[in-house]
């Protein structure tokens, strides 16, 4: 990528961190630093949905806690989305799991947001293992995924207006797709069950 | 102070919210207490835990330290370093142990958070134990850095919120309670209490097993038992093909001398992962030292072709270059290192001394010799001057300044040569070459041979400093063997002679190899043992058992846990009884 644009991307990230940092401090402004939040978030996307496409992204799995990292996802998103009961549920979790940590976070990022604007009071989220795959699941209580989105699961997005969360669906299948082993690939799965169900499928 | 001032009559507190957690028991726990006023969050949790917790905070951009000061705070802790570069940064860790660094990625155009991360690492200015947590905007630095060497604790992406920060420095704090004992005998190099410390705790397959295994391998290997290390790396490579395990078992069968698996697993690694950095480093090193110049150098370029890399690899792949011939190559990678981290901490005194050597071998002796004066002004310390004046002599030498020349390599030769770090000692050993003073040079690598016995990057130097003299590598190799037989030819006569009670030549030839070999811990522990067996059996003398202790002393400093230590301990204690009391 052009340097230019990097470093502009990266300048924009820069006063993003500042100004939610700032908002942070103000216990009125969840909706703003919500707006900040997001936005760089989907920068983030757009980085690494232009390096996957030039095929450089590529995976670095080591040992996660999926509790730890749950509890750290719920911690942002609870102070975010103030309203929203957030549980997590490890229950059935295996007590340390292969993936790369940074990825699947951002890929997770964008599913837990999704859920907490669609959810009308609860969110959750599980780790468990399931016919050796380990299943990421992110619930809400919401309307459920809009038919389209079920049936292309996470294509690419066809238009830049998609509001949001055709890129994240995409970026979220490509970085489960690329965790490989022996032969086996991690995939995504979007259903309905008493509201949107995202499922991230790792071996 | 603020809030408090600010609590007026007309301020009401808006809400008071408690938030439960349940942290591994049952039973909930308020965890977080959070008031509200003056539509201000003060966040009253993890006071307790966050209070006594030492933070230094690096960022150039003002707006994020002044941002963070506040989020800090407001999050509970109380003692915070704010810096605005690493020099301050080094200042204060100099003089204060931080639990907990804050270190922003990029620090304008100078050196960055990464190379600050190795500088400190390298140097063993920062305790294991201390969390390192890098921030930055960019996902992409993110991947490369996490496959290189020195990999920070944590990573925060800006932006994060003061929550996420939260639940991650619990998250890591909490990991480095667990590891506190562990990081503590790593500190002191005290691999054996590392191995054992990571035993007790390994059984119990927690979350941190995995990590455990490698902080165990990584000691295993420090110890030299490489099979066993081996073994390790196997077991968690069985678990998921990880990277660092990978580079891990290339490494314990490339010092086993199993050359060809252990270039074969790291060009896999390179193969899956192009970004993984320590993998380009380890094949490069591996390439040259089996001589194969060209090809590590190649390498090492596909590294910087990825990331422009840190110090290490600049001054490996600069020296690699100055001996390969190539010292355009080398010219130009350094002086580019060193414009960019001008007045930074993270540059040395040999990395002037490489860019000089390039430029003497491509006939530029006055620019090598300009090289030098620089360097002088920002390294003035005495081993500095020292590298400093024998690159100097090189450079006269080529230039046809004979008298200089043979100047500035005695004033590079005029000190205590038995005090002088390796590194130092094979830059002088270079300049007698180069003057033509073969003895001289031949004399100085047998001693920092011998006075390194263990010491694989001392023994590749000297390979290098005889190459780049012209020798061939079967010359080179016989001279390092010989010169490490000679040692070993020393320590097995002065044990024997001890053995068959002839301990005054026993005491005389082991204690004029340790004045001379401070460094070789087995003919220092040999030399104490011998002058304490000695005393036992011809009674005291207090001027021997002075040079005993003197002996232990230096044992212990160096190597705390080093088995003849217990050894020589309990001849001590037959010869005076009082001692063991002390």
């Amino acid at each position: 990528m052009n340097d230019l644009y990097a470093a502009v991307i990266h300048d924009v990230k820069n006063q993003l961190a500042e100004l939610a940092l700032r908002l942070g401090e103000r216990a009125d402004a969840q909706q703003e630093m919500n707006i900040a939040m997001n936005a760089a978030r989907r920068l983030s996307e757009m980085l690494l949905v232009i390096r996957q496409e030039a095929e450089l992204l590529s995976v670095n799995p080591d040992s996660v806690d999926t509790g730890d990292f749950l509890a750290i996802l719920a911690a942002e998103y609870r102070e975010l989305f103030p309203t929203l009961e957030l549980d997590i549920d490890t229950g059935h979790a295996p007590a340390f799991a292969f993936f790369d940590d940074a990825l699947v976070r951002l890929a997770l990022s964008n599913a837990v947001h999704n859920a907490c604007r669609s959810a009308r009071s609860r969110v959750r989220l599980a780790a468990r293992e399931q016919d050796k795959m380990l299943v990421l699941e992110v619930a809400d209580d919401g309307p459920g995924f809009p038919d389209a989105t079920l049936e292309n699961e996470g294509d690419a997005p066809a238009s830049a207006s998609s509001r949001g969360t055709g890129l994240g669906l995409y970026l979220a299948r490509k970085i489960a797709e690329l965790h490989k082993l022996e032969g086996r690939n991690g995939r995504i799965e979007l259903s309905n069950d008493g509201g949107a169900v995202f499922r991230m499928f790792l071996p | 102070m603020k809030y408090a001032q600010r609590l007026s009559a007309a301020t009401t507190i808006a809400s008071i919210r408690i938030e439960y957690r349940e942290l591994l028991t049952d039973r909930p726990r308020v965890r977080r207490v959070r008031i509200v006023f003056n539509r201000r969050k003060i966040t009253l949790s993890n006071i307790s835990k966050f209070a006594d917790k030492w933070v230094l905070v690096i960022d150039d951009m003002e707006g994020m330290r002044s941002q963070l000061r506040m989020s800090l705070t407001n999050s509970g802790f109380a003692k915070l370093h704010i810096v605005a570069n690493i020099r301050e940064a080094l200042e204060r860790m100099a003089s204060n142990r931080y639990d907990v660094v804050l270190c922003d990625y990029s620090l304008g155009d100078s050196t960055d958070g990464q190379q600050f991360l190795e500088h400190l690492r390298t140097n063993d200015l920062i305790s294991r134990n201390t969390i390192f947590v890098m921030i930055t905007a960019e996902q992409a630095y993110e991947k490369v850095v996490a496959a290189s060497e020195c990999a920070p604790d944590d990573y925060l992406l800006k932006p994060f919120t003061a929550g996420q920060f939260n639940a991650r420095l619990e998250k890591l704090l909490e990991r480095q309670e667990y590891f506190a004992g562990i990081d503590k005998a790593a500190d002191a190099k005290d691999w054996a209490r590392v191995i054992a410390e990571c035993d007790k705790a390994l059984p119990a397959r927690n979350k941190y097993f995995v990590e455990l295994c490698k902080t165990k391998a990584a000691a295993l290997m420090h110890s030299n038992r490489l099979q066993e290390a081996a073994n390790l790396y196997r077991e968690v490579l069985a678990l998921r093909p990880i990277g660092w395990a990978r580079l891990g078992l290339a490494r314990a069968l490339a010092m086993q001398g199993k050359k060809d698996e252990a270039q074969q697993i790291a060009r896999e690694i390179l193969a899956d992962s192009p970004q993984f950095m320590a993998a380009y480093d380890f094949l490069g090193g591996q390439l040259a030292s089996s001589g194969e110049k060209k090809a590590a150098l190649e390498v090492l370029q596909k590294a910087r072709a990825v990331s422009p890399g840190t110090m290490n690899r600049i001054r490996e792949l600069s020296t690699l270059a100055v001996s390969a011939g190539q010292p355009e190559l080398a010219e130009s990678v350094m002086r580019q290192a060193l414009q960019k981290h001008k007045y930074s901490p993270v540059r040395q005194v040999n990395d002037y001394a490489i860019l000089s050597k390039a430029l003497t071998n491509q006939g530029k002796a006055d620019e090598a010799l300009s090289v030098v004066a620089d360097a002088r002004k920002d390294f003035r310390d005495e081993h500095s001057q020292i590298i400093l004046a024998a690159t100097e002599s090189v450079a006269h030498r080529a230039a046809g300044n004979d008298e200089l020349a043979e100047a500035a390599l005695a004033k590079a030769m005029a000190g205590d040569i038995n005090a002088l770090p390796a590194e130092t000692v094979t830059a002088i050993a270079d300049a007698c070459f180069a003057l033509g003073k073969e003895d001289e040079a031949n004399k100085l690598l047998r001693h920092a041979i011998q006075n390194n016995p263990e010491d694989e990057t001392i023994r590749s130097k000297v390979h290098d400093v005889l190459i780049a003299a012209g020798k061939e590598i079967t010359e080179a190799n016989a001279m390092i063997e010989d010169s490490t037989q000679e040692v070993i030819r020393t320590n097995n006569d002065g044990v024997r002679k001890a053995e068959s009670g002839q301990f005054d030549e026993a005491v005389e030839l082991l204690c004029e190899a340790a004045n001379r070999l401070p460094n070789n811990l087995q003919i220092v522990s040999n030399a104490a043992l011998v002058i304490a067996l000695a005393l036992v059996k011809n009674g005291n003398n207090p001027q021997m058992l002075a040079q005993c202790l003197r002996y232990r002393d230096l044992l212990v400093k160096k190597s705390p846990d080093y088995p003849k230590i217990a050894q020589i301990d309990s001849q001590l204690r037959l010869l005076q009884p009082a001692r063991s009391s002390q």
